[in-house]
């Protein structure tokens, strides 16, 4: 196969890559399956989510895989933040001041497809630390009654969590279709499939 | 549509401007397969999940729980009465008020039977707290009563004593840990929103509490049983498989 070259990924983003993928996914429809028993929008007579995306079958099992999903979420979330911390990533591999320039004025549109990216995966990070947040919340209402306040009040509240996830699977898809067209099927591949 | 062999080998720039499909279709389809196995499989296995994490979980709940700390409470005005749905598990049970006893009795000094007269002249507590039901609704609601850490110490707890059983005059029953129990906002209470309690609500005496999902404040309690171990029987909803422990 002649090919071009294999954008390189280091080890450790490799492996956040697929546990984020696999735990956000098991997350997210264990919290549908959770939704369901009493949807947000509406109440019991509300708007429901398709059976099919709810994992667990019932209320309790939603909740189990809720609650054991969420410690690999949380974890994969700190290790990587750490990592990224130790190794400086954090000073170049995000959304900066460039990014902003290149947006408003480039005229090269790589460097602008480049610039969306990095906006994109940097914009998940709050999300994702904003379900912990409110997802804490929720969890322990009366040890951390804060933290519904912060939010106004216990609907407000729910609906900040449930709307993660609407919002982390557009960013995600973004991502991932930012990430072909900044570097082809290629970039992709190099984050989930390929040795190197 | 698929993706041309040549885009493939094609260099990086050509590339970026050629049409590509938003997903491949194979891609599309195994992701999408990989998804519905996962949610299949993953369903059937939830008690077994439960069961690997769920005492983890409940290790973290209880040494993050704080027994003798209040909740912060609500002002009166906050209370919402249309939020509080009415569940029960085969509805509401007829209760003669003039028969009703309530009894305390296993690990204690003391066992109790006592009327509604006689727990209406016990110290009285009044709370607006957040009720938070395990179906994700909460309402704020006025709770009075007694206070249960008030009624044990008349019932004077043995040293071994460790859980709390509550069972109630429609065969529902539940369990808890005394740290719980002993909660100064953890009420038996007569009284909702300003007014005697309702029979749907649980009169003539239920449990009220901020620090416990919905399920474990039984209605209709006619008996406290104080013992040392949790029994094979936890609660209703807990021996159908929902979490034990359960607190907020």
């Amino acid at each position: 196969m002649r090919s071009p070259v294999i954008p390189k990924q280091a080890l450790p983003t490799k492996v956040f890559h697929w546990i984020s993928l696999v735990s956000l996914f098991l997350m997210m429809t264990s919290g549908l399956q959770i939704y369901n028993a009493n949807p947000v929008f509406g109440g019991r007579g509300g708007i429901h989510i398709p059976p099919v995306f709810g994992l667990g079958g019932w209320l309790a099992g939603g909740r189990h895989w809720h609650f054991a999903m969420m410690w690999i979420f949380v974890l994969n979330l700190l290790w990587y933040g750490l990592y990224v911390l130790l190794t400086r990533r954090w000073q170049h591999r995000y959304m900066s001041s460039k990014d902003v320039k290149a947006l408003l004025v480039s005229q090269n549109p790589k460097r602008k497809n480049y610039a969306w990216h990095r906006l994109v995966y940097t914009l998940l990070i709050p999300i994702l630390l904003l379900s912990i947040f409110t997802g804490i919340g929720m969890y322990k209402p009366a040890q951390f009654y804060w933290i519904v306040d912060s939010f106004g009040g216990w609907d407000a509240l729910r609906i900040t969590h449930f709307m993660a996830v609407p919002i982390a699977l557009i960013l995600g898809f973004l991502h991932s279709q930012l990430g072909r067209k900044v570097g082809s099927d290629r970039l992709l591949d190099s984050m989930f499939w390929t040795d190197n | 549509m698929s993706q041309e062999p040549e885009q493939k080998s094609s260099n990086i720039e050509l590339e970026l401007d050629d049409d590509t499909d938003i997903v491949p279709r194979r891609r599309f389809l195994s992701l999408a397969g990989a998804g519905l196995l996962t949610i299949g499989f993953g369903s059937l296995a939830e008690g077994f999940v439960g069961g690997l994490t769920e005492p983890l979980n409940q290790q973290v709940e209880s040494l993050i729980f704080q027994p003798q700390k209040p909740v912060p409470e609500f002002p009166l005005s906050a209370i919402e009465p249309d939020k509080l749905i009415v569940n029960s598990f085969r509805g509401t049970p007829a209760i003669n008020p003039a028969a009703y006893r309530l009894t305390i009795d296993g690990d204690v000094n003391n066992p109790l039977s006592l009327s509604s007269e006689d727990l209406q002249k016990l110290p009285f507590t009044s709370m607006v707290i957040r009720h938070v039901c395990v179906e994700g609704w909460a309402a704020i609601v006025q709770w009075g009563g007694v206070r249960l850490r008030d009624l044990l110490a008349i019932a004077k707890l043995l040293p071994q004593s460790k859980y709390v059983y509550f069972y109630s005059a429609d065969g529902y029953y539940e369990s808890w840990d005394l740290d719980s129990v002993l909660h100064p906002q953890t009420l038996m209470a007569y009284q909702k929103n300003g007014q005697d309690l309702s029979p749907e609500n649980g009169a003539p005496l239920r449990l009220a509490s901020p620090v416990k999902l919905g399920y474990k404040l039984s209605k209709w309690v006619t008996r406290i049983q104080i013992t040392s171990k949790l029994g094979a029987k936890r609660g209703y909803w807990e021996d159908l498989g929902y979490e034990w422990y359960a607190g907020l």
